[in-house]
């Protein structure tokens, strides 16, 4: 029984070819979509969570509190002390270990330079994460002082083999380290990566200030776990006001978070968990679930609308003996049937789509075929998707009386059934319109943000970073630099102009109300040359220029922090800033640093020597790119020979800021555009179908004098109608959820009522050039043909 | 085998009862052959389609083999379906997505026949209907009179002990149809099947051993032939 059934069901595929492409077709992209949509939730769900103790590991956090006591912000950044101060406070702590954010760190094997993302961390850090470890010893791999782990790429990459125990490395050109174990590559999806993982000791060794014990300095990451009878609520009403006991004027107190969630949950409201990443998470899995749903439907319009030529088969074969529930298995059958097919192809479209994905998305996924897990989600895919496609259809079908059946008096249930078959479709083209009004909005609110004014020049801007022997030869790196003419603009910056990393408050001047104590100004620490390389724009007042001597006590405010400060002659006037009083000497328009979608914040640039971690040059325009780095790398080389030059431009790491809104803008761009699509495949089966049943009436009507336009008008006009339906009904949702989206955005782009003229057109345009492929074909037949059909 | 009483057959719409059958009662024996014969619109396929329990009677009493049939849930009617009934159309209603043996064999799967058994039984009737060479076309593919051997072949193949025709012939050519009706009366002489047909021809009605004659949903006349 079962295998005539299948051949039965396979010949019906093959029969009903056109209807059977529609819904493989239709099923195989809305499943692709699904199943790549799902692998990169699970890939974010999976964060962290790959680890022994993962559901014990938890991050210590800070609350930091305004003057009025509420939080002002939450992070995770704590000092060099809470580790030992937690292990002596908290009972239940099985271990505690202290990481620093991943920068890339000089290591030399046999003068093989390599920049490598470097962690440096407490012997602990090994057991709050257990790696795994090709070779090395776990419990000692940190502990002995002049260690080094390395990651499988690592070790290949420096040494061209992963067999390296014990061989000798030197790092930051400075001290010899000895490599102690070699890990396996870390996942992707962990929130502490890295390619080598070198003793805390080292770092102090490296670095005075971080031996100091201080509680103000909040650099580094606190880990910890917990075991496991230990409540981390208990733990937290604990800790609360632990801080002041050590520094009896800070405002913050310190919280454990679980790491497991820190990557999905990782924003705070007023100190409280209010979600962060699994927005977007959640925004995916609805738009999978969506997909699969319209491609479902797909399948139950076109399996319902061909009801009328399976009904003679159903007649048949209940007064041979079938019963309903045979029947229902049939279709269940043949629909599980369809979906295998579309699954199989699907699981080929994931794949061949698989590097695509990541690049959009810059992840890593892989499927993993070994794991049993994988073959669950994707057996209950399948039989979810099989039986929503499949389950309408069969009972629908199964109910059918044998006699009306037999002698096609059968009454369709016209109104009802039409009436479902059309608010389907109606569903499908809500679903579509609401994607394509999204993603024009959201590529309008991209085009905003990258087309408003920077405040300064970022093309042929380029920086390279401060380090190593540059400190000392700044001096004459900038002179070579400007004598080969490779740069017309040299300057030397606290940190990037595209990264927003320095804030400063309590600044001291003339007139200032107490509240004004509070005001949080940007600040970039540079030395001569910052207006003339940068291209910020002047709008009193003059550059920092190594002809005055004073004006290394000098400051430069922006347009805004004269505004706020209430400064009525700003040039010249003297603002206190950590105790130096300095001197006013230029006001420049307001710039934006680092986030684009946000406000214009008050900015100082102070002059200060000796706090720089970039390099910023701005390239002589009469000069090509190639020949002007070319001269850097060369200059630079010559100056700091131990470590590889890495020369950025200001406007590609400009770009990268955008990544999160430029991926929604792709990703909803191609499933919006899918969304569509298997819509009108639906619409061209239904449309087909519904030409077929009508084309004795067209005969008729021709023969009577129809003119094709009438003819094409009449047939089409029912299915635009229902287009028209979904257009009312999504326009408001859409409306919705973009005003919604906007709202997270300082800076945005109007919702314009352009956009959702162009979507109604654009879908009506494409739902009518679908349908009346084939309406404008039935209305032009020969009339004949169509009458002697019955 | 078959005892209707008082069977009566309408449709109300508005108030007015139009009837399709009054008063039918009759009797049909174990080996009978009957035709059922009258003008169009007498009421002969719903008379078919009561006996095949396609339809219920709207008053009346319905007794298949000793049992009252007049309302009978689907189950135990599928089970009459699979042992005792067999069903032969006018537009042959053959399954159009399967061969002509598994046409035939179909009913036997629906009763559960092991597959061994299935093979013979559908060997069997291929063999006696001379069609052992179309067994793998498709319906489509073969002429009117040749669909419904296979027809009656399907309906034959579940050894029923009743067939119910209607119309057997309507769509055939004379000579096709004689043979039809040859076989029919070789089933009924040499098995035993009970046999009733729906027919408009006086020619086929010569074959059976009863005419029921219907006009206006009333049993006009019950002749033995």
């Amino acid at each position: 029984m079962l295998k005539l059934n299948f051949k039965i069901a396979l010949r019906n595929l093959w029969r009903n070819r056109t209807s059977s492409i529609i819904n493989i077709g239709g099923l195989a992209i809305g499943l692709s979509s699904c199943l790549l949509l799902l692998l990169y939730a699970g890939y974010e769900y999976g964060y962290d969570k790959q680890f022994r103790d993962s559901g014990n590991v938890y991050q210590a956090m800070v609350n930091a509190y305004d003057e009025s006591g509420n939080v002002a912000n939450t992070h995770g950044f704590t000092q060099n002390v809470l580790a030992s101060a937690l292990q002596a406070e908290l009972a239940g702590l099985s271990e505690v270990a202290r990481t620093t954010e991943a920068y890339k760190r000089l290591v030399t094997y046999q003068g093989n330079n390599m920049k490598l993302d470097n962690r440096y961390a407490d012997p602990a850090f090994l057991k709050v994460f257990d790696y795994q470890y090709i070779s090395g010893n776990p419990e000692k791999a940190l502990s002995d002082p002049n260690s080094i782990i390395l990651t499988e790429s690592a070790a290949k990459r420096l040494f061209g083999t992963a067999d390296v125990l014990n061989r000798a490395v030197k790092f930051e050109n400075q001290v010899d380290l000895k490599v102690t174990a070699v890990i396996k590559n870390l996942p992707a999806n962990v929130s502490y990566p890295f390619e080598t993982l070198v003793p805390w000791t080292i770092y102090e060794q490296l670095n005075n200030w971080v031996a100091r014990m201080n509680w103000g300095n909040h650099e580094f990451f606190t880990l910890l776990v917990l075991n496991k009878e230990v409540d981390a609520d208990q733990v937290n009403l604990k800790l609360k006001g632990m801080v002041n006991k050590y520094l009896p004027n800070a405002k913050e107190d310190i919280f454990i978070y679980p790491l497991k969630r820190l990557h999905l949950y990782g924003d705070f409201v007023n100190g409280k968990s209010s979600g962060g990443k699994i927005k977007q998470v959640q925004v995916f899995v609805g738009l999978a679930i969506g997909i699969l749903l319209i491609a479902c439907i797909n399948f139950m319009n076109l399996a319902t609308a061909h009801s009328q030529k399976r009904a003679k088969e159903i007649g048949i074969k209940k007064t041979i003996g079938a019963t309903k529930a045979s029947l229902v298995f049939q279709f269940m059958l043949e629909s599980m049937i369809l979906t295998t097919i579309s699954i199989l192809i699907s699981i080929a479209a994931v794949e061949v789509s698989l590097p695509w994905f990541n690049h959009l998305l810059d992840i890593q996924i892989t499927i993993d075929y070994t794991n049993p897990l994988n073959w669950i989600i994707l057996g209950a895919v399948l039989v979810l998707t099989g039986f929503a496609a499949g389950s309408y259809p069969a009972f629908y079908l199964s109910g059918f009386n044998p006699v009306q059946a037999l002698k096609k008096t059968l009454n369709f249930k016209r109104g009802y059934v039409l009436n479902l078959r059309q608010l389907l479709v109606i569903f499908q083209f809500s679903f579509a319109i609401v994607l394509i009004a999204s993603t024009i909005t959201i590529y309008k609110q991209l085009q905003f943000i990258k087309d408003r004014p920077l405040g300064y020049q970022e093309k042929a801007l380029i920086e390279i970073t401060h380090e190593g022997l540059l400190y000392e030869r700044y001096d004459l790196l900038k002179d070579k630099l400007l004598a080969d003419g490779a740069v017309v603009g040299v300057t030397q910056l606290s940190g990037s102009l595209t990264n927003r990393n320095g804030t400063i408050r309590d600044l001291k001047w003339e007139g200032m109300s107490a509240a004004d104590r509070l005001i949080d100004f940007d600040q970039i620490y540079t030395t001569y040359d910052f207006i003339k390389t940068t291209g910020v724009t002047l709008l009193a007042g003059r550059d920092f220029n190594k002809k005055f001597a004073s004006d290394t006590a000098g400051i430069l405010l922006s347009k805004k922090a004269v505004a706020m400060m209430g400064l009525k002659n700003p040039i010249g006037s003297k603002i206190v800033n950590q105790g130096v009083v300095r001197t006013v000497l230029g006001v420049f328009n307001d710039l934006v640093w680092g986030d684009r979608t946000k406000f214009e914040v008050p900015m100082v640039i102070t002059f200060t020597d000796g706090i720089s971690e970039d390099i910023t040059m701005r390239l002589n325009p009469q000069k090509s790119i190639t020949e002007s780095t070319a001269a850097i790398q060369r200059i630079v080389h010559e100056l700091n020979p131990d470590f590889p030059v890495d020369i950025r431009f200001l406007d590609n790491l400009n770009e990268e800021k955008l990544k999160n809104e430029v991926t929604l803008a792709k990703l909803s761009n191609v499933f919006g555009g899918l969304a569509i699509f298997i819509s009108c495949l639906g619409l061209f089966g239904l449309s087909a179908f519904s030409i077929e049943q009508r084309t004795k009436e067209i005969g008729v009507r021709k023969v009577l004098g129809a003119s094709i336009g009438e003819l094409t008008t009449l047939l089409s006009i029912n299915f635009l109608k229902l287009v028209l339906t979904a257009i009312v009904i999504a326009m408001p949702v859409a409306y919705i959820l973009m005003d919604h989206w906007l709202q997270n955005f300082d800076v945005k782009t109007s919702l314009s009522w352009w956009i959702f003229l162009f979507t109604g057109g654009f879908t009506l345009f494409i739902a009518l050039v679908t349908v009346s492929w084939q309406t404008y074909a039935a209305a032009r037949a020969n009339p004949v043909k169509a009458l002697k059909y019955e | 085998m078959i005892k209707l009483e008082n069977i009566e057959k309408y449709y109300a719409n508005k108030g007015v009862k139009s009837y399709i059958l009054r008063h039918v009662s009759t009797t049909i024996n174990q080996g009978e052959f009957v035709s059922v014969m009258g003008p169009s619109g007498a009421g002969k396929s719903t008379l078919l389609n009561i006996l095949g329990m396609l339809e219920e009677p709207t008053y009346g009493t319905y007794e298949f083999m000793g049992e009252d049939v007049t309302s009978l849930n689907e189950r135990k009617r599928i089970e009459l379906y699979r042992n005792h009934i067999g069903f032969v159309f006018q537009a042959y209603h053959l399954i159009d997505e399967m061969t002509v043996a598994e046409n035939i064999e179909a009913p036997l799967l629906y009763k559960k026949i092991g597959g061994a058994e299935r093979k013979s039984r559908v060997a069997d009737m291929l063999d006696r209907f001379n069609i052992v060479g179309k067994k793998d076309l498709f319906p489509n593919q073969l002429s009117g009179g040749q669909q419904q051997l296979v027809g009656i072949a399907r309906a034959l193949a579940a050894q029923p002990s009743i067939i119910l025709a209607d119309e057997p012939t309507g769509n055939l050519q004379s000579a096709q149809a004689l043979q039809i009706m040859e076989l029919f009366k070789k089933l009924n002489k040499e098995e035993g099947i009970t046999i009733i047909q729906v027919t408009h021809s006086e020619l086929n009605a010569t074959y059976g051993s009863r005419i029921l004659h219907l006009l206006d949903g009333v049993i006009k006349e019950d002749l033995k032939v």
